[in-house]
């Protein structure tokens, strides 16, 4: 998973994190197992991932495979990406 | 020992801290930290030095942070989480109070949806006080312009138990007996209005902090005064310009001297006129404008946190404003400065008076 902007100041700095998944959920879970002070940045108290992140599996949008349920393979590089803010 | 003033300045991209010299003439700017995330309130723990900021960042959602070393590092706390069960989530911090002098690790939070916060680990995490949100008469409360919050907490001087909060648009609740129970606080004598609603839209509620039981209320339209041995809200707002206003601050010392900035209540601006902070020294039977230094005439506009005093003798007061500048006093208002000029949106400061 490649971390982008403020997701990579969450996680103190880290860039990238290797993990095993089969689907987004399971990866977003992973991640924030690995690192517990993303938790609260990527889901809200009911487990609702957060509206403004956008979530891409290589060069896709995630919301167009299935969102959470958009399946992984191995080497896909999950991107978390704060969602685009400008004009 | 000497002491100093740094001041906490939230703005709509990023909190600046302006550290000021022995004379409160110049503050070197330190800043911004987390812009561009809006920053509703900052505050200063006199009890034990730290520092607490509402960060409402729309990437990764709101969060409070704390500082245990004067602003130098930050750590971010555990969010405040509404209940299983609610219908609600946690959306943003509107204000952060530190507890009373007797309950050390104490802190507390409003937030929106409106609600509060309780925090029994100097902010690192955070509980819901389920007594004020059970209230029934909760299904009444409405969002104002800025949303549906709980901004104001309203602590007694000497009796810990003891303390009111204000929410936009739900009035006052009071506790007695340190939160186990509330009741609906908004009798008021005077100030009649035409609308049924607006001595609900609470803007600032401001406990002294050494005169138990004295209280003071800036409304959406109107300002209050409770003496301690008053029940109901005192219409106050004779000699100002307009009745609006978010803005206000008390006096720490003097028992009978409040501040607020009022605004036009369609513009939302201190226009025409004029920017100016309105000081009453007779618990709000009359009230003079204190302008000097001030660009005359301007039509500036000043938040809810917009204006805060710091404890030293005689009384320092600062504000921020909409274009940017935040103003000083270090005389009781008598004369202003600017201490800083194009920062973004100024949405909240705070005068930490440190040893």
């Amino acid at each position: 998973m490649l971390l982008h902007g403020v997701f990579r100041g969450f996680a103190g700095g880290v860039r990238e994190v290797t993990l095993d998944a089969s689907n987004l959920r399971e990866a977003i879970d992973g991640l924030a197992s690995a690192h517990p002070s993303l938790a609260e940045r990527l889901r809200d108290e009911r487990g609702k991932l957060r509206p403004h992140m956008a979530l891409f599996v290589n060069e896709d949008d995630a919301r167009l495979l299935g969102w959470e349920d958009a399946p992984l393979k191995e080497g896909d590089i999950v991107h978390v990406i704060p969602a685009l803010s400008g004009g | 020992m000497a002491k100093k003033i740094t001041v906490l300045v939230g703005t709509k991209k990023g909190m600046y801290i302006l550290r000021g010299d022995m004379n409160r003439q110049k503050f070197e700017i330190d800043g911004p930290r987390w812009a561009p995330a809006p920053i509703h309130h900052a505050t200063y723990d006199p009890r034990d030095g730290s520092m607490y900021a509402a960060v409402n960042q729309t990437w990764g959602g709101s969060r409070i942070e704390h500082s245990r070393d004067m602003g130098k590092t930050w750590t971010t706390s555990s969010n405040p989480k509404f209940p299983e069960g609610s219908d609600r989530t946690f959306s943003q911090t509107w204000h952060i109070e530190p507890g009373h002098q007797t309950t050390p690790n104490v802190i507390w939070a409003g937030t929106e949806p409106a609600a509060l916060f309780k925090s029994e680990d100097r902010g690192e995490s955070w509980s819901i006080v389920q007594s004020l949100d059970d209230q029934p008469t909760r299904a009444k409360w409405v969002p104002g312009f800025g949303g549906m919050g709980l901004h104001s907490i309203a602590i007694d001087a000497k009796d810990p138990k003891r303390m009111s909060v204000g929410i936009s648009v739900g009035g006052v609740y009071t506790t007695t007996d340190g939160g186990m129970t509330w009741t609906q606080d908004n009798k008021k004598t005077g100030g009649d209005s035409e609308r049924p609603d607006v001595f609900y839209c609470i803007h600032k509620l401001l406990a002294h902090p050494e005169e138990s039981g004295l209280r003071f209320m800036r409304v959406h339209e109107e300002v209050y005064w409770r003496d301690p041995s008053e029940t109901t809200w005192r219409h106050s707002t004779a000699g100002l310009p307009s009745n609006f206003g978010f803005a206000a601050a008390m006096h720490p010392r003097d028992r009978r001297t409040a501040y607020v900035i009022p605004l036009d209540s369609m513009t939302r601006a201190a226009m025409p006129f004029g920017i100016g902070v309105y000081r009453t020294q007779d618990k709000g039977k009359s009230w003079v404008k204190l302008e000097k230094g001030l660009p005359q005439g301007a039509p500036l506009e000043t938040l809810r946190e917009g204006m805060h005093n710091d404890r030293l003798d005689p009384m320092g007061l600062y504000f921020g404003t909409a274009n940017g500048d935040v103003w000083a006093s270090r005389d009781e208002g008598e004369s202003w400065a600017r201490i800083a000029q194009y920062l973004p949106y100024v949405t909240s400061v705070h005068a930490a008076t440190i040893e």
